[in-house]
């Protein structure tokens, strides 16, 4: 059975093509398999996040192609790619993102109404999401009236909502203080492990490097190293 | 969701949300007042063409109207005039005899039409005794007494007791001429009118024309107005001999103001709802511009375009129509006031307002029937208003937008 999630070949991304070139991304390879913990480290400027947004879908390459689930995204038209997105990928942003008009129960249901979930089974994976982020009591507070962590646990059910293919993380715990930040990876951690859900974070954070089983290391939009961190079955893969 | 959203999003900057509904408040309340003015404007206007210039309703034999010929009398007027009177829906009915002539003085001339009236009838039919403002009218006896206008009293520098020579042709088309004493001078809401009209007894007039006991137009005043059209056709089926006129018309003038007056009050409205859907652009633009993160978000997640176009479109449909039913209300209540008690344009002068042929006093009527069309109007501002940031909200890309 084929685990891969994401398989990016030579991907490049380049700024400023026809003044002064910079190369975000250069010439990647990347692949992921089902149930990976994966962090991507690197320097400001290593192109950690333009990464994550070519495999998110949210923007993409100028060379290279990204297969997720064999599906190759970047022949996808712009609506493809929403629906694609809506559908396949989950995300969690730095700064939580959470819709501030909306409880933290309808944040989670409107990715589900989205998808045009119907009502029972909405309200079946919100009751387990919350229970499983441990934040059942907050479940009808607006984000103005939850702490970061909280958000962020929010964001992380957000996420999950939409039974995604993986989750892209872009330095989740950036904004959290460390109890905070801990209680989140350790939410992710199950979901993981119990689940296998699949988890790609962006980081600084050596918190969450400690707790990642494979550590991509990014320099100048290249991947530098690519390490498995702890004893896991999943296979690694070395790209240079 | 989109729907819950929209409406709390509209409530994230309270002040700015509410100075925008305040905004269409105002305006909708400007618009329906205008609407109000014009619409009671133009019903007095007809109410004093029906009853107190034409009636609802006029016979003439079908060649009078032409030339005014005097020959031209009404066959059979009498028998007419006893038959409509048993028709349940007729009020009142006034024979006149109508002639085109001049009237002369020591000092000048002027051409008028002079009405030959039975005046208890008349009084009844067109309210004449109510409009005298000198003078006592016909009295029971004196013959060639005449009423006529304030306009064409000042013109020819006449008075009460004033004599006066009327000269008209007779039906055989000899000229005439009868010496008259002013007796009475009339004021009514239309200036014009006034300058061209004067009255005497039909009895007077005919001997001068040689018309015997005829007359050549009979007046009608109805109970009901809606009862117009089915009178006129009975009539035009029942005295296919002669042309039966409505106050339509007799009177195009007063119908082509009607339908102008009613082109114009919608376009106040429209400029007035134009001036107000700049605001809410500013104010949509404003928002989605200080949202521009967060639509990228939405986007990101999968949102489609189709649902944020939505959004933009409810917020601005619920911020333009949120105040909509306020508007209404104060402009019902404010023009229910003044139907009551009347707005006097008194300080605009009489003579103004008689030359267009309105009274000072306007009394506004609520324009219920255009309710709709005014809300389609507010809806129409709301759909233009919300293209430009919506094009906007449409354009962001979810990369850029997140970075900000």
């Amino acid at each position: 059975m084929n685990n891969t999630v994401i398989d990016a070949h030579n991907i490049s991304k380049v700024y400023n093509p026809e003044t002064i070139p910079v190369y975000a991304i250069n010439n990647v390879h990347l692949h992921l398999e089902k149930g990976e913990f994966t962090a991507l480290v690197g320097p400001s400027g290593s192109g950690k996040t333009t990464l994550l947004n070519l495999i998110g879908g949210l923007d993409k390459p100028d060379n290279g192609n990204i297969f997720i689930n064999g599906i190759d995204i970047t022949r996808l038209s712009a609506n493809e790619l929403i629906n694609f997105r809506l559908h396949n990928i989950g995300f969690v942003f730095q700064s939580f993102n959470l819709i501030p008009v909306l409880t933290a129960r309808e944040n989670v249901e409107f990715i589900m109404l989205l998808q045009r979930i119907k009502k029972r089974n909405r309200e079946n994976r919100i009751t387990q999401l919350f229970k499983q982020i441990g934040l059942e009591d907050r479940i009808n507070s607006r984000p103005a009236y939850l702490s970061g962590g909280q958000q962020q646990r929010v964001a992380v059910a957000r996420a999950l909502a939409s039974k995604p293919q993986f989750v892209l993380a872009d330095e989740p715990t950036a904004n959290l203080d460390s109890k905070s930040a801990s209680n989140l990876l350790d939410i992710m951690d199950k979901l993981n492990k119990e689940e296998g859900m699949t988890f790609i974070f962006s980081t600084h954070d050596p918190r969450v490097i400690e707790r990642a089983r494979r550590v991509i290391t990014l320099v100048d939009g290249r991947i530098s190293s690519d390490t498995a961190v702890v004893e896991t079955s999943i296979p690694h893969h070395i790209n240079s | 969701m989109i729907y819950l959203m929209a409406w709390r999003n509209i409530w994230r900057n309270k002040i700015r949300s509410i100075i925008i509904m305040l905004s269409v408040v105002i305006g909708l309340f400007a618009g329906i007042s205008v609407l109000a003015l014009y619409n009671g404007m133009m019903k007095s206007r007809i109410r004093t063409v029906i009853e107190a210039e034409v009636g609802h309703l006029q016979i003439h034999h079908p060649e009078f109207k032409k030339d005014y010929e005097p020959v031209f009398v009404l066959k059979n007027g009498d028998e007419i005039l006893k038959s409509i009177r048993l028709i349940p829906e007729i009020k009142y009915a006034a024979p006149r005899s109508v002639t085109q002539g001049m009237l002369s003085t020591a000092t000048g001339s002027s051409g008028i039409q002079i009405n030959g009236i039975i005046p208890e009838l008349e009084y009844r039919t067109s309210q004449l005794q109510k409009k005298i403002i000198e003078g006592t009218g016909f009295s029971g006896n004196k013959k060639n007494e005449i009423l006529i206008g304030k306009k064409l009293a000042v013109k020819m520098k006449l008075r009460t007791g004033s004599k006066l020579v009327l000269t008209f042709t007779d039906t055989s088309g000899n000229i005439v001429s009868g010496a008259f004493r002013v007796t009475g001078i009339y004021q009514s809401d239309n200036a014009p009118l006034d300058e061209k009209n004067a009255y005497v007894r039909m009895s007077d007039l005919n001997i001068l024309l040689g018309t015997g006991n005829s007359f050549h137009e009979i007046a009608l005043l109805l109970n009901k107005d809606k009862d117009l059209e089915k009178v006129q056709n009975r009539l035009k089926q029942k005295f296919p001999e002669t042309l039966i006129e409505s106050w339509k018309e007799i009177s195009p003038e007063t119908q082509l103001l009607v339908n102008t007056v009613d082109q114009y009050s919608y376009m106040i409205m429209f400029i007035i709802m134009l001036a107000l859907a700049f605001g809410i652009v500013n104010t949509m633009l404003m928002a989605i511009i200080e949202r521009t993160k967060e639509v990228g978000m939405m986007v990101a997640l999968g949102m489609n375009r189709l649902r944020v176009f939505l959004l933009v479109l409810m917020e601005t449909m619920f911020l333009t129509l949120a105040g909509t039913p306020f508007g209404l209300f104060l402009g019902w209540i404010v023009i229910n006031y003044y139907n009551k008690n009347g707005l006097d344009f008194s300080g605009s002068g009489k003579e103004m307002m008689s030359s267009f042929g309105f009274g000072t006093m306007i009394y506004p009527e609520f324009p219920a029937e255009r309710v709709f069309g005014v809300m389609m109007i507010v809806t129409g501002t709301a759909l233009i208003a919300c293209i430009f940031p919506a094009v906007k909200a449409l354009r962001l890309q979810p990369v850029e937008a997140l970075r900000r």
